[in-house]
């Protein structure tokens, strides 16, 4: 455990103190929200920042609120919260089920939005404590010279862990980032650079304080995940599916690839030709308890089987 | 540091802790409240789960500053003036409780479910819960505790708890000390650490084959607050568990042979220092040629260095054993039908939920470990040997344990180190593995990989099975010796084959060492058996039940190898199985993607040989009564949550016609607790059962005698019942107390020894003792489950279990026992095991190390089979172990059933079953037995 003498635990009450601290911290610090996946990390060493800002006291960030526009859901607002929201069960029931599909019942009661969408990459060669990683000849990601989980490539594969993201992306979410003096509004896809190394798009000190959903666009949505375990499991390979009303169709999939990946079109387009695009993008290589071909196979039987739910629903 | 204010359980606490310290540590180490436990540290198990502000979360991810003024109640705070809390009590009653690791977490986390969810249905329970792991239970008796209770919360009214009745053997009972467990006041080895102990850590090896060329201490010792720095030199004498295996040491000497292995050890002021001293060891070594494969340990080694110098031949075999009776060559050119298949299994590890953990201290009386141990009698041994001190100079105290599962049944190296680091520093030691050390630790199941042919005839009757076995060491040898024989040895029953054979080689490879695991050494290669007879009735079109049913071995009768079978609950087992899971008219019924599959199991119940030969008893039981009329047993026993203790005072309680208030147990503490061999091959209710009926006989014939002496009453006249003695006629009625009057008149407190010793059995060849025992196990499963073809994913649906006991001294523990097994098996079958990159173990926590949870847990139905065992305690038997073998092939023989394909890998993983079924289709084969 961290007792490191210059150990700080810092619990801003305001976002706006929140981001001065970490000026103040600038190169040294973390922001916390839940912690289940970030500690987690700093156990194994991956994480040895001195200074933690956790975000838990910040009222704002708990909040969710509706209007005709947004559903807007505050960054510390946890999974389980957001699993029994009534606008999410009767607007995004696809956001419900990823929701849920994050860690056991016990983590989604600490865990939290933001978090989630932050959650580090991972890799089997990666999380993992500081001594395995020394016998493995640590890999790009913890300072190392070349990815081990590849054989030697020179670029960092970790993949995309979080649940909550491909669905967000695929409602065509927003998030809003507060930085030093401002608040800036991005789409959620632009939070992820696809580089295993350096998975998120954020300005030093800047803080993911909501998602933005947007409302009255007409979403059916499907979401599945693949995972040996019915709970507890991170994902092997998560895919969200979106159409809305004016007939946009959005597939993201998770965990097999660095980033999200990301395949747009129309109803009008043939659907085996859209998902034959997401297979040929997803990066997939063997940094799972699946192997890379099975992942890579389900991605397109996965696809298959969100197309079909959302037909199902449209029959309804 | 920094300042934090806390109400735990009512009461507040003004501390000073690390910025960044875990709320689980400031509970259990600044706040001394143990009964929050830590299972995996990363928030994978659950068993820290406390509630802040009636919240559960947890406390090995929650940064303790984050609760600052917090309302915090852990399991000690949910009992009332002493009264447990309701569903405390339901846990105690229902069973739910084995090793009680995870109790106070699971709860925590069920109390908060009731109070505040709607959904208490079963599968509502399943899904509150599945963020909690337990290894023992199976969790069915958690999930009706849990149900009960929600039941009397919703209806406001209470369900009385089942009155147990006043016999002892047959009546369910909830373990003697269910409710301490279920209270968190039950004590484990970390929670009995010493006032101002250091703490110990270990450096651990990056390669798995190198020289050690130098060990530099030096700024290791420099650092504040570090006491002392050990290497391997100081502890050279080797050690292990079987004595024709004594070849590790507690520390490298020389050479590393797995990643992981220990080269040196700290002990410091705080185990943050430990640490870091442990990084501050210089090592340097020269990596050699390693060898992390079967095949690589099978071949010559040509001029590469072999793992142990001590092995015979060029290659890194440690052991061949083979046993062949008649003539197998020619019985499978005979046979009409043959069936062959090579199997892989990966290895599994044991699981269970609490860490290795030991302390040590040195006083007047020589050396005291306290350590979470299964054998504390081999341990003993292995601490005298290896510290060079007389057996009367050491003393092994096993706390609570929090599950074995054969994990805790060898003596290991950091409880070498605890005692001599104490011994060097003149300081009381402790320390607590990681998950990551308990798996690197490992000793759990062999990974294996075999070749078995199954001959018969085409009316079913099996004729011939040879089998061709290689099992995976890893770097030392345990248990493996004994492994390498049970592959294969106990293949020869529950079918009647007279033409049997096997060889099994055991290889050393540089990888941890694998050792003893629940239903030991034959649980791979009976999940292979059972699928080629599977395979067989398939062939010549036969029922899967009715071909078994035609070649169960009987009762009374010897097997080829000539074992002595007794009791035998093959038939009845098997057709239980069928009988509740409507075998006969659901199979070919089912819908797309469904099957049903069985299984059957052959174990032994203790090893009627004793590891280190020597002419004491198998087991000792004390028993003592003084004037208030209290029974004291005292053994050796190890109760590691399998419940034991209790079964010891049901025996005791039987013979004398008394309950469990006047009993009161004291288990495995070796200055106080006669020897009894430990708590591995099932052996402990036959034997240490028999030993305490034996004891509880002579104490009986005493209160006997002294009775008929003082009131004139012949001893034949007397009855033990209902805690009175008394004459037939009723002429002579007394209490008990009065009766021990009698016996302690002019005498004073008795104590009498009981003993067990198990008969001359087996033939007269070598290797005639392998898997030897006075009594043995069967047993048989039915699993229901359902194949998604474009995934390959399986779910297993539901399992039927049975399993012959013998006689169920207490049906409850019984139950607990089948279920864990089933649950284990499960785990073994679809998610579990052990994954190596160049012999670094990757998956080596419990995120990556899949136990099945509640939502991958199926409905399991229970039959307990009895046999009345002729020699066993009230004709019980075991039930801990043998129960595991069927589950696994009725799994897979359910795919088959389904989809039509045979899995032969351990684990069944999706990829593989789809695999299976793409190459099935390219061959245009329709899939078959479509239900």
């Amino acid at each position: 455990m961290n007792t490191h003498p210059d150990s700080l635990y810092l619990r801003p009450l305001t976002v706006r103190d929140a981001v001065r601290m970490a000026g103040e911290h600038i190169n040294d610090h973390r922001y916390l929200a839940g912690g289940t996946d970030l500690l987690v990390n700093r156990f194994q060493g991956n994480d040895a920042t001195p200074c933690l800002i956790d975000l838990s006291g910040i009222e704002a960030l708990h909040q969710v609120t509706v209007t005709d526009q947004w559903l807007r859901i505050g960054a510390l607002v946890r999974l389980n919260d957001l699993m029994t929201d009534p606008t999410v069960l009767a607007e995004f029931p696809g956001l419900q089920l990823a929701a849920h599909a994050v860690g056991s019942p016990m983590i989604r009661r600490t865990a939290t939005l933001g978090g989630n969408l932050l959650c580090e990459n991972r890799c089997s060669f990666y999380n993992q404590s500081e001594w395995w990683r020394d016998a493995v000849g640590r890999c790009l990601k913890c300072d190392g010279d070349i990815c081990i989980a590849t054989g030697g490539r020179k670029a960092c594969f970790s993949k995309l862990s979080s649940d909550t993201a491909p669905m967000l992306i695929a409602l065509d979410a927003q998030v809003e980032v507060a930085v030093p003096g401002d608040t800036i509004t991005m789409p959620v896809r632009d939070l992820y650079t696809g580089d295993g190394m350096a998975p998120f798009a954020l300005p030093p000190a800047a803080l993911v304080q909501a998602v933005l959903v947007p409302m009255g666009r007409g979403f059916r949505t499907a979401f599945r995940k693949l995972r040996r375990r019915e709970a507890v499991d991170f994902s092997s390979l998560t895919t969200a599916v979106s159409v809305d009303a004016a007939g946009k169709v959005r597939i993201v999939v998770g965990a097999v690839d660095p980033g999200p990946v990301v395949v747009e079109g129309t109803t009008a387009d043939d659907r085996a030709e859209l998902i034959l695009k997401a297979f040929k993008k997803a990066r997939v290589i063997d940094n799972d308890t699946f192997p890379r071909t099975y992942r890579k196979e389900m991605i397109t039987v996965f696809l298959e089987r969100c197309f079909a739910d959302i037909d199902a629903t449209t029959n309804n | 540091m920094a300042r934090i204010q806390l109400t735990i359980n009512d009461r507040e606490y003004d501390l000073l802790i690390g910025a960044h310290d875990m709320l689980s540590t400031v509970i259990r180490e600044k706040a001394g409240l143990k009964g929050t436990k830590v299972g995996c540290s990363q928030g994978s198990c659950g068993a820290c789960t406390v509630l802040v502000n009636d919240e559960p979360v947890l406390a090995c991810v929650t940064p303790a500053m984050r609760c600052h003024q917090a309302r915090i109640t852990t399991i000690e705070g949910l009992a009332l003036q002493g009264t447990p809390h309701l569903l405390q009590q339901k846990f105690v009653e229902k069973g739910a409780i084995q090793c009680g690791f995870c109790t106070p977490g699971m709860v925590l986390t069920a109390l908060h479910h009731v109070e505040q969810e709607h959904d208490n249905s079963v599968d509502g329970i399943k899904e509150a819960l599945s963020g909690n792991l337990c290894r023992c239970t199976g969790y069915k008796k958690i999930i009706e505790a849990v149900a009960e209770y929600a039941q009397e919360v919703a209806s406001g009214s209470t369900v009385p708890a089942a009155e147990v009745p006043e016999g002892m053997v047959g009546t369910s009972r909830p373990y003697l000390e269910a409710a301490r467990k279920a209270q968190g006041t039950a004590t484990y080895a970390d929670d009995l650490a010493p006032v101002n102990a250091l703490h110990v850590r270990f450096l651990r090896s990056p390669h798995p084959h190198a020289r050690i060329l130098r060990i530099d201490t030096a700024a290791a010792l420099a650092l504040p607050g570090v006491r002392y720095v050990a290497t391997g030199e100081e502890l050279p004498t080797p050690f292990g568990v079987l004595p024709i295996s004594q070849d590790e040491t507690a520390m490298a000497i020389g050479k590393t042979r797995y990643i992981g292995e220990i080269v040196a050890a700290v002990a410091a002021d705080t185990e943050a220092i430990a640490n870091k001293a442990c990084s501050l060891v210089e090592v340097d070594y020269e990596p050699i040629r390693s060898f992390l494969t079967m095949e690589d340990s099978l071949a010559d080694t040509g001029e590469h260095e072999k793992i142990h110098a001590h092995t015979r031949g060029t290659n890194n075999v440690h052991k061949k054993a083979e046993l062949r009776f008649g003539d197998q060559a020619k019985g499978l050119a005979e046979a009409e039908v043959v069936s062959r298949m090579d199997f892989t299994m990966e290895g599994v590890n044991h699981g269970f939920t609490e860490p290795h953990a030991a302390s040590a201290y040195w006083d007047e009386n020589g050396l005291t470990v306290t350590t979470a141990t299964q054998v504390t009698h081999y341990l003993h041994r292995a601490l005298a040997k290896v510290l060079e001190l007389p057996l009367h100079r050491v003393r092994v105290i096993k706390p609570t344990v929090g599950g074995g599962f054969g994990g805790k049944s060898d003596p290991f190296p950091h409880e070498m180190i605890v005692a001599h680091l104490a011994r060097r520093t003149g300081r009381p030691t402790r320390t607590c593995l990681s998950r990551e050390e308990v798996f690197l630790t490992n000793h759990g199941r062999h990974p294996s990989r075999m070749t078995i042919q199954l001959g018969a005839d085409r009316d079913g009757t099996l004729k011939v099975l040879d089998a061709d076995i290689v099992i995976d060491g890893g770097a030392y040898g345990s248990f493996g010796v004994v492994t390498s024989y049970y592959n294969g040895v106990l293949l020869q029953a529950p079918y009647k084959l007279d033409n049997f054979g096997f060889v099994t080689r055991r290889v050393y490879t540089n990888k941890p060492q694998s050792g003893a695991m629940r239903g030991h050494g034959a649980v791979n290669s009976r999940f292979a058996v059972e699928s080629l007879i599977d395979d067989i009735s398939h062939r010549i079109g036969m029922d899967p039940v009715e071909l078994r049913m035609k070649n169960f071995l009987d009762a009374n009768t010897l097997t080829v190898g000539q074992y002595r079978i007794t009791s035998n609950g093959s038939r009845e087992s098997i057709q239980a199985v069928a009988r509740s899971s409507g075998w006969s008219e659901r199979r070919g019924n089912l819908p797309d993607g469904r099957g049903l599959g069985v299984g059957c199991g052959f174990f032994i119940s203790g090893s009627a040989l004793p590891i280190i030969r020597n002419d004491l008893p198998q087991s000792t039981v004390h028993l003592k009564v003084d004037f208030d009329g209290r029974v004291l047993i005292t053994s050796g026993a190890n109760d590691i949550g399998q419940g034991s203790d209790t079964m010891l005072a049901i025996i005791v309680g039987e013979v004398l016609g008394i309950d469990m208030e006047r009993l009161f147990v004291l288990g495995a503490d070796t200055l106080l607790t006669p020897v009894d061999l430990g708590s591995y091959s099932s052996r402990v209710t036959f034997m240490a059962g028999n030993a305490a009926k034996d004891a509880a006989e002579q104490l009986r014939a005493a209160i006997a005698n002294a009775v008929a002496v003082r009131h004139d009453v012949p001893q034949a006249e007397l009855v033990f019942a209902g805690a009175r003695v008394h004459s037939n006629d009723r002429r002579v009625d007394l209490s008990w107390e009065e009766a021990i009057e009698a016996l302690t008149a002019g005498r004073g407190a008795v104590s009498v020894s009981g003993k067990y010793i198990s008969p001359k059995l087996g033939g007269d060849f070598k290797g005639a003792g392998a898997g030897l025992s006075p009594s043995y196990s069967f047993g048989a499963c039915v699993a229901e489950v359902e194949v998604d073809p474009q995934t390959g994913h399986v779910k297993v649906l539901d399992v039927w279990g049975a399993h012959d006991c013998g006689k169920a001294l207490n049906p409850l523990a019984v139950e607990g026992q089948l279920e864990g097994s089933w649950h284990m098996g499960i785990g073994q079958a679809l998610s579990e095991e052990m994954r190596y990159h160049e012999g670094l173990l990757v998956n080596n926590n419990f995120l990556d190390y899949r136990i099945p949870t509640t939502l991958d847990t199926p409905t399991i139905h229970t039959h307990i089979i009895e046999t009345m065992d002729p020699e066993g305690p009230f004709g019980a038997k075991e039930c801990g172990e043998g129960a595991l073998h069927p589950v696994i092939p009725a799994i897979a023989n359910a795919i088959f059933n389904a989809v039509g394909v045979r899995v032969t890998k351990l684990p069944i993983h999706a990829e593989d079953v789809l695999a299976l079924i793409k190459a099935k289709a390219a061959h245009n084969e329709p899939i078959p037995q479509r239900p």
